[in-house]
């Protein structure tokens, strides 16, 4: 039994279906990553982990627990977050607000205020825009604002969906240490899907890879980055993310 | 001088009725994208509510709680019914409110009739201040929605329900993320709402007789003062009310009386020619999923 474990899962859109059959676990304190091209229904997944979007068939058990249909706010409640796809600050709201509201889940109430100052001795540049609307941020601020404010529900799991999208190269590296560190800092597990590839494979220890709704591939990350799928996925476009981010920078 | 102070203590007292009305338009719909058309009908019952229980020997104050309860319960009974089979489309929810005006209307009407119904004045008293005459019941009315607007306010900027009800408004999505349960929001917005138009009702009886059709005269003004002040917007709905109600009090006094509601009818119209956004800027409806 394991943090997650999702069986057998399928999605859909109406009548349009998204993931077919998937199944994954991610263990307590593990970072795992999902890959996949654009489309594949990697969003999609992390929506039905949360409780955004419900299963058409499928189990999702969080130690053990049957999740399967629940809304988010339960999910939050047993320790599921999710930072969503293009960070959704809310742009009117402070950034202490937006940090407090990420605590709503949490029945500890009075270790809040200690939290936000946590994250913001984490984050100095929350701290340096305490009272700024979210919205002001920019888009590396806003990302950082974003874990943050996930964080302070003391996950125990933590959804991440593209984090570095949109982000200078400096950014991406800092949101890279950021995520390796979260285990260590906060006690959090990771389930991290990336288009950027050679984030991904440095920091997870476990990855799948999912084409067209379905996982093609699962394995120990060393394994799967030596693999032919991920080769054919990477590299076979002749231009490759992988190859590019290897090239040292 | 004294004419015109006191038509605006009088035009305030009408002022805070629409604007009880319109908080509740205005909450409903920034979190649901959800207008109640039908939501002058829930004044109206409210009205009626407390006309029962003052003509069954009850006093006006129990009249009123009563009027709040009732409304507040046929709030949440409509939520979790009719309204929430909406929720995926707004649009389904204004054809809902449409025949609930009708259908409350004439529930009203097969058990007590359609004639005007009137209580006693709660408070019979007239002050003379430097020669303005305040009636006690207006000045009440006026009071009591002071408290309720500082209440509310206070609830949405500084305590943890207002800013999960905040952040549900701009993206209810989000907002779940993060644990907020956003369908107990939208219920407990209704029943809120739904109460405040029930309390509008008790304070209407208290001023002036009511029929069973007093609603579609509330709900036109509530709906202008919402969206004057910007759909989703409660200080737009207040401030926007107390525009109307000093229009309502000039008009009465200086202007001709019988076109009361086309001037602000023409004020509204210049409002949103002017920003169609609402003088505070709203939302436009939650943001789709
Ligand atoms: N709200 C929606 N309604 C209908 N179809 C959707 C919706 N969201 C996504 N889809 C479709 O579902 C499929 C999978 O989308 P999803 O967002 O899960 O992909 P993804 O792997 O996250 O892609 P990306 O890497 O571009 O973020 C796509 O074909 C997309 O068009
Ligand atoms: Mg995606």
């Amino acid at each position: 039994m394991s943090l997650l474990d999702i069986a057998h899962i399928d999605t859909a859109y109406g009548a349009i279906s998204v993931n077919r059959d998937v199944s994954l676990s991610v263990g307590e304190g593990e970072i795992a990553t999902i890959l996949g091209p654009n489309g594949a229904g990697k969003t999609t997944l992390l929506r039905a982990i949360c409780g955004v979007v419900k299963p058409k068939r499928g189990a999702i058990l969080v130690s053990g627990r049957d999740m399967t249909r629940l809304p988010p706010d339960k999910l939050a409640k047993a320790g599921v977050v999710m930072v969503p796809e293009g960070r959704r600050i809310f742009a009117d709201l402070t950034v202490r607000e937006n940090l407090r509201l990420g605590a709503y889940a949490r029945e500890d109430r009075e270790a809040i205020e200690a939290d936000i100052r946590r994250m913001e001795y984490y984050f100095p540049v929350l701290a340096q825009k305490r009272d700024q609307k979210g919205g002001a941020l920019s888009g590396g601020q806003q990302q950082m604002l974003a874990i943050a404010r996930g964080l302070m529900a003391r996950p125990r799991l933590l959804l991440l969906d593209e984090p570095s999208l949109g982000l200078s190269p400096l950014m991406v590296k800092e949101v890279q240490s950021v995520i390796a560190d979260l285990r260590k800092n906060f006690g959090a597990a990771v389930l991290l899907v990336e288009q950027n590839a050679s984030l991904a494979l440095a920091v997870a220890e476990r990855g799948y890879l999912m084409q067209s709704g379905r996982i093609v591939a699962a394995n120990a990350i060393a394994e799967l980055r030596d693999s032919r799928l991920m080769r054919d996925l990477y590299l076979g476009a002749g231009k490759s993310r992988l190859g590019e981010a290897a090239a040292p920078n | 001088m004294e004419i015109f102070l006191q038509q605006l203590i009088n035009s305030l007292s009408v002022a805070s009725v629409i604007i009880l009305i319109g908080i509740g338009i205005t909450l409903i719909f920034g979190l649901t994208g959800i207008i109640n058309f039908a939501h002058g009908e829930f004044l109206m019952i409210g009205g009626m509510t407390t006309w029962l229980v003052v003509s069954h020997g009850g006093g006006f104050l129990l009249g009123a709680a009563a009027a709040v309860a009732v409304v507040g319960a046929l709030g949440f009974v409509l939520e979790r019914s009719l309204f929430r089979l909406t929720l995926d489309r707004p649009m389904n929810g204004f054809i809902i409110s449409l025949g609930l005006i009708v259908v409350l209307q004439h529930v009203v009407i097969r058990f007590w009739n359609s004639y005007q119904k009137a209580i006693p004045q709660p408070l019979a008293s007239v002050w003379e201040i430097g020669g303005v005459r305040i009636v006690a019941m207006r000045a009440a009315v006026v009071l009591i929605t002071a408290v309720v607007v500082a209440i509310t306010f206070f609830a949405i900027s500084r305590s943890r329900y207002g800013l999960a009800l905040r952040a549900s408004v701009a993206d209810q999505e989000t907002a779940a993320l993060m644990g907020v349960p956003v369908r107990r929001y939208i219920t407990g917005v209704f029943i809120y709402g739904s109460a405040l138009a029930g309390l509008g009702g008790a304070m209407m009886i208290a001023l002036f007789p009511i029929t069973p059709f007093i609603g579609s005269v509330i709900v036109v003004r509530g709906f202008a003062v919402a969206l004057i002040g910007g759909l989703g917007n409660v200080a737009g709905a207040v401030l926007a009310g107390l525009v109307l109600g000093l229009m309502d009090g000039l008009s009465a006094g200086y202007g001709l009386p019988e076109w009361t509601e086309a001037y602000s009818f023409a004020l509204m119209i210049l409002i949103l020619l002017l920003r169609p956004q609402g003088l505070l800027g709203g939302t436009a409806g939650p943001k789709a999923i």
